[in-house]
């Protein structure tokens, strides 16, 4: 479902991905961990063409695209909205648009980008919002609702334009811990519907209960991956074993 | 106590002999106005810090007759008078005519000069030799000058003012207007050595300048009166008007004058006059709003179209809006005025004067909409766009649908107060001959005298104007932000 080959970038002198390689099965769930900084944001924001890698190249569900200059002809930026049609991006800010209700947040995209006619976008963006538990606030502006329940609207958002593998960019960290619980339970339930996804997040226990595969990013590079009891247990790496020595007496 | 001061203060300056004070002071100063000034006074083309001109030679004359050296002192003709009154000189000496209207306001002398009227069209122009021959034609002539009294009575013109000589010549060959109407010396100087102009018909409606001065000044008025009948006696007049080529038999008139006596004007109150003066007013009104809501307009869409090409367009195109953006911020709106109106016709661009004010004004503001809008877009959080693109929104979708909405909200208030201030800055399209609000105002002012009732009826219009502005952008901003926020 996604193949990411000898994927390079660098701001100004600094280089952030070195040559990073990853295959990924349909509904397999990956979740990146690693050291602020290391690259795993990056790395996600590259899948969608918010950063144009330096090289290598990207193929999710048989759209490819290669890394260099941002697409110039017609066909290159019809590669790469193809390439962001097939995922979507939960932020790690939420990014709702204020100006708009719930439920035009999530209408908007189907309707403008696919021209999808009102009554079919709305019907199925109110199921969606049903599916994250917020069917009451259809109506509501974002900034009346908690971070949680922002998070879960954005969740449903990416949802409706039906992509075939979900990005997380650490989609908690900018909550209080009594709301993350309610974002997790959203994306376990993805998980379970067997959504194809990319998970950056310093969430231990969630990476431990839901994810296929655990990559751990540092300085540019993926150091170790593997399943999560390998990773968690017997990490063989021991930039991995300090990393989460740290982070488990961070987090009991 | 102000009153009594005031009463102290003006019993003061009656009791002052201004001739004693001049010979004190060794100088005679005396108002005229060297822009566009000639043949009267004019800075010298080959040395432009010395100012010659006819006038000029005969303040020197009368200062030497009175044992003093002369000083011109530079002030907008059209407002000699309050200039006077205000202190600023001692004598107006500036082709002031002798008529009742200016002898009710200051004392003026016997006559220096007979001037008289000149029709000016282009070379190529027939059959335009008297006044009755300019009905239904656009005609231009000077601010409060003696030829606009008389087309004005005469009526029947489409009539242009103009704040100088110079502006009306140019409409004349820009084809704008069809004849200038004119003092006899000017027309003699700007069309004797150009081919493009003629004087056409002969002058009529002779008229006499005089030296104004204040009505308390009765001696310094006695020695002026001395001085000019002496200059008259040993034709020093003559021999001042032969140099400058302005001598003509007209002026053997000079000698015999008889001055008639004539009252000062009551003060005119244009407050309790106020139906008399306002729906004039008012008509000014109705062109500032004209003005001002067209070329808000046009800033509006231009400001749009040059910050997208500023964020989002290649390279040389975003760097050329960048470049207009602070050349117009950088430059005075006169100047943007001066050469739209008078520049362009030189490259065959002719605008009538209300195009040109909406043109100037608008490309102007839309600078500073420009800018306005960018200040919006860029207080709005990266994350706006990047979600809107990660959704598969095009760039310009993104704009329309997330980033113009928002920007909006943000915009509104520094519009608004642009459009606000368009209101007044439109005042400044007079110097290209648009009569609006404060034109009117100071055209008013300066007939009836009442600068003070004229300028209370007047910011009136203007705040009546502004404030629902103001009151429509904060229910908006609340409307907007009360949805969202």
């Amino acid at each position: 479902m996604i193949t990411v080959e000898k994927l390079f970038k660098s701001y100004a002198k600094t280089r952030v991905l070195h040559g990073i390689d990853h295959a990924q099965q349909r509904g397999e769930a990956v979740v990146l961990i690693g050291p602020s900084g290391c690259g795993k944001s990056t790395f996600l924001r590259c899948l969608n063409q918010l950063e144009i890698p330096d090289s290598g190249r990207i193929t999710i569900d048989g759209v490819t695209v290669e890394g260099g200059q941002p697409p110039r002809t017609a066909r290159e930026k019809e590669q790469q909205r193809q390439l962001r049609l097939r995922s979507g991006m939960v932020f790690q800010s939420f990014n709702l648009f204020p100006h708009l209700t719930v439920l035009e947040n999530i209408t908007l995209s189907p309707r403008v980008v696919k021209r999808e006619p009102a009554a079919e976008a709305e019907a199925r963006a109110r199921a969606l919002l049903v599916k994250v538990g917020l069917e009451a606030k259809a109506f509501a502006y974002p900034n009346h609702l908690s971070g949680g329940q922002q998070q879960r609207v954005a969740i449903a958002r990416a949802l409706a334009m039906e992509p075939r593998v979900m990005l997380f960019d650490e989609p908690t960290s900018a909550l209080d811990p009594e709301l993350r619980d309610e974002v997790l339970r959203v994306m376990l339930q993805l998980v379970e519907e067997g959504m194809t996804m990319i998970v950056v997040t310093h969430e231990m226990q969630f990476a431990r209960e839901v994810a296929d595969r655990i990559l751990f990013f540092e300085g540019g590079r993926v150091l170790e991956s593997g399943p999560p009891e390998q990773i968690f247990s017997h990490p063989l790496n021991e930039r991995t074993r300090e990393f989460l020595r740290r982070t488990d007496a961070r987090r009991p | 106590m102000f009153l009594l001061l005031l009463a102290a203060g003006i019993g003061c300056a009656a009791a002052e002999d201004r001739l004693a004070e001049i010979r004190q002071r060794g100088e005679l100063r005396w108002g005229a106005d060297a822009e566009g000034g000639a043949p009267y006074v004019y800075p010298d083309p080959q040395h432009p810090e010395r100012l010659i001109g006819f006038e000029c030679d005969l303040a020197e004359a009368l200062a030497a007759k009175l044992g003093v050296k002369a000083r011109m002192v530079q002030n907008q003709w059209d407002q000699l008078i309050p200039a006077l009154d205000r202190g600023n000189f001692d004598i107006i000496l500036n082709g002031l005519e002798i008529t009742t209207n200016n002898q009710q306001r200051v004392a003026m002398s016997r006559p220096y000069y007979v001037y008289a009227q000149q029709i000016v069209t282009r070379a190529d122009t027939q059959n335009l030799t008297a006044l009755e021959h300019l009905k239904g034609k656009p005609v231009g002539a000077l601010s409060s000058s003696a030829a606009l009294r008389l087309l004005e009575q005469s009526g029947g013109t489409d009539l242009r003012i103009y704040p100088g000589n110079v502006e009306s010549f140019r409409d004349l060959k820009a084809r704008r207007i069809e004849a200038v109407v004119l003092d006899l010396p000017i027309a003699l100087f700007y069309a004797k050595d150009d081919p493009e102009v003629k004087l056409s018909g002969p002058s009529f409606a002779p008229g006499y300048y005089g030296i104004g001065a204040r009505r308390q000044d009765v001696s310094l008025l006695a020695a002026l009166n001395q001085a000019i009948g002496e200059l008259v006696a040993e034709q020093g007049l003559e021999r001042i008007y032969k140099k400058h080529g302005l001598w003509d038999e007209r002026q053997a008139q000079l000698a015999d004058y008889r001055p008639v006596a004539v009252a000062e004007r009551a003060r005119i109150s244009t407050l309790r006059e106020w139906p008399r003066y306002l729906p004039l007013l008012l008509r000014g009104a109705v062109t500032t709003v004209e003005l001002s809501v067209v070329a808000m307009a046009l800033a509006v869409v231009v400001g749009l179209v040059v910050v997208l090409a500023r964020l989002h367009a290649p390279a040389p195109i975003s760097w050329l809006a960048r470049a207009y953006v602070e050349v117009i911020r950088g430059t005075p709106l006169l100047i943007q005025l001066f050469l739209i109106y008078y520049g362009l016709p030189e490259m065959g661009i002719r605008l009538n004067a209300f195009c040109a004010a909406i043109l100037g004004l608008g490309l102007n503001y839309a600078a500073s909409e420009a800018e306005n809008y960018r200040a919006g877009i860029q207080s709005l959080p990266r994350g706006q766009t990047e979600a809107a693109l990660a959704l598969g929104l095009s760039r310009s979708q993104a704009f329309i649908h997330i980033i113009l909405p928002q920007a909006a909200r943000v915009v509104i208030p520094p519009v608004t107060n642009d459009f606000i201030a368009m209101f007044k800055d439109s005042s400044i399209v007079s110097v290209i001959t648009m009569v609006e609000l404060t034109k009117v105002y100071g055209m008013l002012a300066m007939s009836t005298y009442d600068y003070i009732g004229l300028g209370l009826m007047t910011a009136g219009i203007y705040f009546a104007l502004s404030y629902p502005a103001s009151l429509l952008a904060s229910r908006l901003e609340r409307k907007l932000s009360h949805d969202h926020r």
